[in-house]
């Protein structure tokens, strides 16, 4: 699913599994991740932020929602972006996300999976990638904040770190 | 019989099989706890994926959980949760030791709470067997303090990948009938969730 925030809704907007929302300074954009990847785009000069929290790897040619894997929801925000005027030069991207939330090997280790193919699709997107805090064991919250672009990570509780 | 109502009957006769193994963990919880704890299945629900962590009220809280997966091609997640000061007074009172103050964890609290953990998943995943005739093997459980949402959204992915929503059961805890801050979050695989409602063809 992909929204787009206007100034008269929420000033923080939590972007759900398989989501993408765009908003434009002052708001904020949150998601709590574990095993997905929280992908934040931002424009500096026009202070336009986008997310998309990433749940999958690769969509295998499924288009039913494009938001919810990395090789399809990366086109699916800059398209977002576009309908907001903005323009994919001058984007930069940091991502946070893809840790391994279980102890047990097998299927569910996904993450490394989300960030590898992540990097790819906004390499592929010509997006530089100015800031990342990835893999571990433990849950992130994130939050953009569209004035400035800026990423804050909190680990759990236990820390948090501005991108 | 429109594609909606079709659904809500599936979920309903899902919940009674499940409720039926609620009902046998509840038993032995009761056991375990001296009486003093019962359960009862709060809901069994398919939501959008998108929606599955508002619709849970899991949201960016620090919870305590003790994780089980079940093992083998019928596969899923048991996520038992508590808020810190509910994990306290359990693991407190199995240990027949006063709450202690907030702080790290000791190993001993942490094995008391991850034994509850065990006890509460054989007893259910048991009851479950028997009812669908297959064979359930739970892994040892293990401790572990961190946003709710995290947790859920991987123990999610099988389901995720199948498609874009997910099904998920929630069981409550009552100490002399009052509600806890304690929740058995149950996400079973696909192919688990296959075989309950063969089960349930085969038994109607």
């Amino acid at each position: 699913m992909n929204t787009t925030v206007s100034e008269e809704e929420i000033q923080i907007a939590s972007v759900g599994m398989g989501q993408i929302v765009v908003a434009r300074k002052p708001f904020r954009l949150s998601a709590v991740l574990g095993s997905c990847v929280g992908v934040a785009l931002y424009h500096p000069r026009l202070a336009v932020g986008g997310l998309a929290h990433v749940v999958l790897p690769q969509s295998n040619g499924r288009s039913d929602n494009p938001a919810k894997f990395a090789d399809t929801a990366i086109p699916a925000l800059l398209q977002e972006f576009q309908k907001q005027g903005v323009p994919p030069t001058g984007l930069v991207a940091k991502i946070a996300g893809g840790a391994c939330m279980f102890q047990m090997r097998g299927p569910l280790q996904i993450g490394e999976g989300n960030i590898q193919a992540v990097r790819e699709a906004l390499a592929k997107a010509n997006i530089p990638l100015v800031a990342q805090h990835v893999g571990g064991t433990a849950g992130r919250r994130i939050t953009l904040d569209c004035s400035d672009g800026s990423l804050l990570v909190e680990i759990a509780g236990r820390h948090i770190e501005i991108l | 019989m429109s594609a909606t109502s079709v659904q809500s009957e599936k979920l309903k006769v899902l919940h009674d099989l499940l409720a039926a193994a609620t009902h046998e963990a509840s038993a032995t919880m009761s056991r375990w706890t001296n009486g003093l704890i019962s359960l009862s299945l709060d809901e069994v629900r398919e939501l959008p994926l998108e929606e599955v962590i508002r619709g849970l009220e899991l949201d960016d809280q620090l919870l305590i959980m003790v994780i089980l997966s079940l093992e083998g091609p019928l596969g899923g997640e048991m996520i038992l949760t508590f808020d810190e000061q509910n994990a306290r007074q359990l693991a407190a009172s199995l240990l027949n030791r006063p709450v202690p103050p907030e702080g790290e964890w000791t190993e001993l609290e942490k094995s008391a709470l991850t034994e509850t953990g065990n006890i509460l998943a054989c007893a259910y995943m048991s009851a479950l067997s028997r009812l669908i005739g297959e064979d359930l093997m739970p892994t040892a459980p293990y401790f572990l303090q961190d946003y709710g949402a995290s947790v859920i959204q991987q123990a999610l992915l099988p389901q995720a990948m199948a498609g874009d929503h997910v099904l998920v059961c929630r069981t409550g805890f009552h100490r002399h009938g009052q509600e806890l801050n304690w929740r058995v979050l149950f996400v079973p695989h696909h192919a688990l969730r296959e075989a309950m409602e063969k089960a349930i063809r085969a038994s109607a």
